[in-house]
């Protein structure tokens, strides 16, 4: 690595003016608009009129993106870039993690059994019941939370994690790849959207039955830990937030890093990309995206957070009440929306990286590149599922500790904050905070993998015209009344 | 994990039209200056004087079109500001 003469000046202006720029941006589009969840049931979020056109503020967004790519691109000092993604704090040993772990287990499995019990005998009212709280409150929203904001738990939580000894009884067929897992998540966000389990705690029982019986024959035939690599779409979605937080276990110890920059691949001296850094569990992949099936998930989660975003806004629920009055099934008009979003995300995505290396004279194929820039996506998805969630978690969190410390009888009288208008705001915060990080760990990836500063520069243009498109489309949707989905309230 | 792991950066990836190719890790190149900026980079110890003549070089040169880049997403930025704010002025009430 060599020292850039010019890095020192232009990176002390290019980080001034992001965030001054940051500044002005959320200052700006720091007036009323609601967020939108996909758990209407439990939520009663209102709009307020926008006083700037919607155009304009999707607009700013926007060019806030394109701005701060183009300030990163000011910021040409390899080691400076390096030190930053590499940057790691030992925390501390394995002991903790083995004590943890089992208590972590119990817990998880006593949940599990509670969600599924008060399910079913529990009042059938979303607000008091155990088991809806639990699920959307809870795991939904505030483990999710948790998981990228500070590390990933799950490994320790998962009420099925004695299946994790299962041997199985056929090997698990390596060109599946991880797409069962991709499968998973686009079901259950199908699932969630379009059948009552977040209005009738019944049905929210039966669906979690459903998951453990699906888990348990799956561990059974292939394997409880090829399972929760490949197949378990709750668990691969744990890990890919994971893979933002700050907290990580890397071989038996506990380190810290800045968050999101555990995304960035580290590159070999012969310049192919690997990753040194292992999750600390043996059999695990070491990388954050190592395919075009882990490129997929990525772009999933960042969709599903858009797609349970639109329909439940009135916009949103109207365009699906005119198509589904032209005689479509409403349910085929939510499965059709929600696969096709996807594809046209995905399809977009290979799309920049197919430009990419055209652009530049590269021998790296698309394929590298997407899979390289892919885990930027994942700092997104967590930036659109805080601006989602972090507000219904924080009205329900009174809700969720009473259920918790009372499991077996309901509230008489459950509490929901209610919160100042000024939270809106910081949903605009957290959807261009997610993106301008994402940005950042396209650049230092863009830099690990070329050897030239333009080269790394320009390949990085098409994935953020990628990522402007992502977010008009998230500031757009969070800016929208929200409604009941279509046909399904 | 063998069919995750079989992509990224095989030296003989895409190698169609890239003639350089670096003597230490095989991976192959489109220019003469990308393949040397790659060894400064990634092999800096291996390269002998005159390689390290070349790389400054060709370092000097990028820095030169580098600050190019760097006037030119100035003006970028310098019309997204106005322009935004002009916006804002017609626009927002």
């Amino acid at each position: 690595m060599r020292r850039d003469p010019a890095g020192w000046s232009a990176r002390a202006i290019g980080v001034v003016a992001a965030v001054a720029g940051l500044a002005v941006g959320v200052g700006l589009l720091a007036r009323g608009v609601a967020a939108s969840n996909a758990a209407v049931g439990l939520s009663d979020a209102a709009g307020d009129a926008l006083a700037v056109p919607r155009w304009l503020y999707v607009a700013t967004g926007g060019a806030a993106i394109g701005a701060s790519a183009l300030l990163a691109g000011f910021v040409t000092d390899r080691r400076f870039v390096a030190a930053i993604h590499e940057w790691r704090y030992d925390l501390g040993g394995d002991r903790f993690r083995r004590g943890a772990g089992v208590g972590g287990g119990v817990v998880g499995a006593a949940l599990l059994a509670l969600v599924i019990y008060r399910g079913v005998v529990g009042p059938q009212v979303p607000t008091v019941n155990f088991a809806v709280i639990v699920v959307f409150a809870g795991g939904r929203a505030g483990l999710t939370v948790a998981t990228y904001a500070v590390g990933n738990v799950w490994p320790a939580v998962n009420p099925l994690r004695a299946l994790e000894r299962l041997p199985g009884v056929v090997a698990y067929p390596d060109r599946l790849g991880r797409w069962p897992a991709l499968a998973g998540i686009l079901l259950l966000v199908w699932v969630e959207t379009t059948t009552p389990v977040t209005r009738q705690p019944e049905v929210l029982a039966a669906a979690v039955a459903g998951y453990v019986a699906v888990a348990v024959s799956g561990s059974a035939v292939v394997g409880g830990d090829a399972w929760v690599r490949n197949a378990d779409p709750i668990a691969t979605a744990l890990r890919f937030y994971g893979r933002v937080a700050p907290l990580a276990w890397d071989g038996g110890r506990l380190r810290a890093s800045v968050p999101g920059m555990r995304l960035v691949p580290t590159v070999a001296p012969d310049g192919s990309v690997v990753d040194r850094e292992g999750t600390g569990e043996p059999g695990r992949d070491g990388r954050a995206v190592s395919g075009l099936d882990d490129v997929a998930i990525a772009v999933a989660l960042v969709w599903e957070l858009t797609f349970s975003g639109f329909v439940t806004t009135e916009q949103g629920a109207a365009a699906i009440r005119a198509v589904a009055g032209a005689g479509v099934p409403p349910l085929a008009v939510y499965a059709t929306l929600l696969v096709g979003g996807f594809a046209g995300f995905y399809v977009a995505f290979l799309g920049a990286a197919r430009v990419a290396t055209r652009r530049i004279a590269t021998t790296r194929s698309p394929r590298t590149l997407a899979v390289a820039f892919a885990p930027s996506l994942l700092i997104i998805a967590a930036g659109y599922h805080l601006a989602h969630y972090a507000a219904f978690f924080v009205s329900l969190s009174p809700s969720l500790v009473t259920a918790l410390s009372a499991p077996l009888s309901a509230p008489a009288n459950p509490v929901v904050l209610t919160l100042p208008a000024w939270v809106s705001a910081l949903n605009i915060a957290f959807v261009l905070g997610g993106h301008l990080v994402a940005i950042w760990v396209a650049h230092s990836t863009a830099y690990q993998l070329f050897p030239s500063r333009l080269q790394a520069i320009r390949s990085q243009y098409p994935f953020v015209f990628v990522m402007i498109g992502y977010t008009a489309a998230s500031l757009w949707l969070i800016s929208l009344p929200t409604a009941s989905p279509a046909f399904l309230g | 994990m063998t069919t995750h792991d079989s992509e990224t950066g095989r030296p003989d990836e895409g190698r169609d039209g890239a003639t350089y190719v670096c003597d230490d890790c095989g991976r192959a190149f489109h220019t003469a200056e990308l393949r040397v900026l790659h060894r400064g980079v990634r092999h800096p110890d291996a390269l002998d004087a005159a390689e390290r003549d070349a790389y400054r070089g060709v370092y000097a040169d990028e820095e030169a079109a580098i600050r190019s880049f760097r006037i030119r997403a100035l003006g970028v930025l310098v019309v997204l500001y106005f322009g935004l704010l002009f916006l804002y002025v017609i626009y927002a009430s």
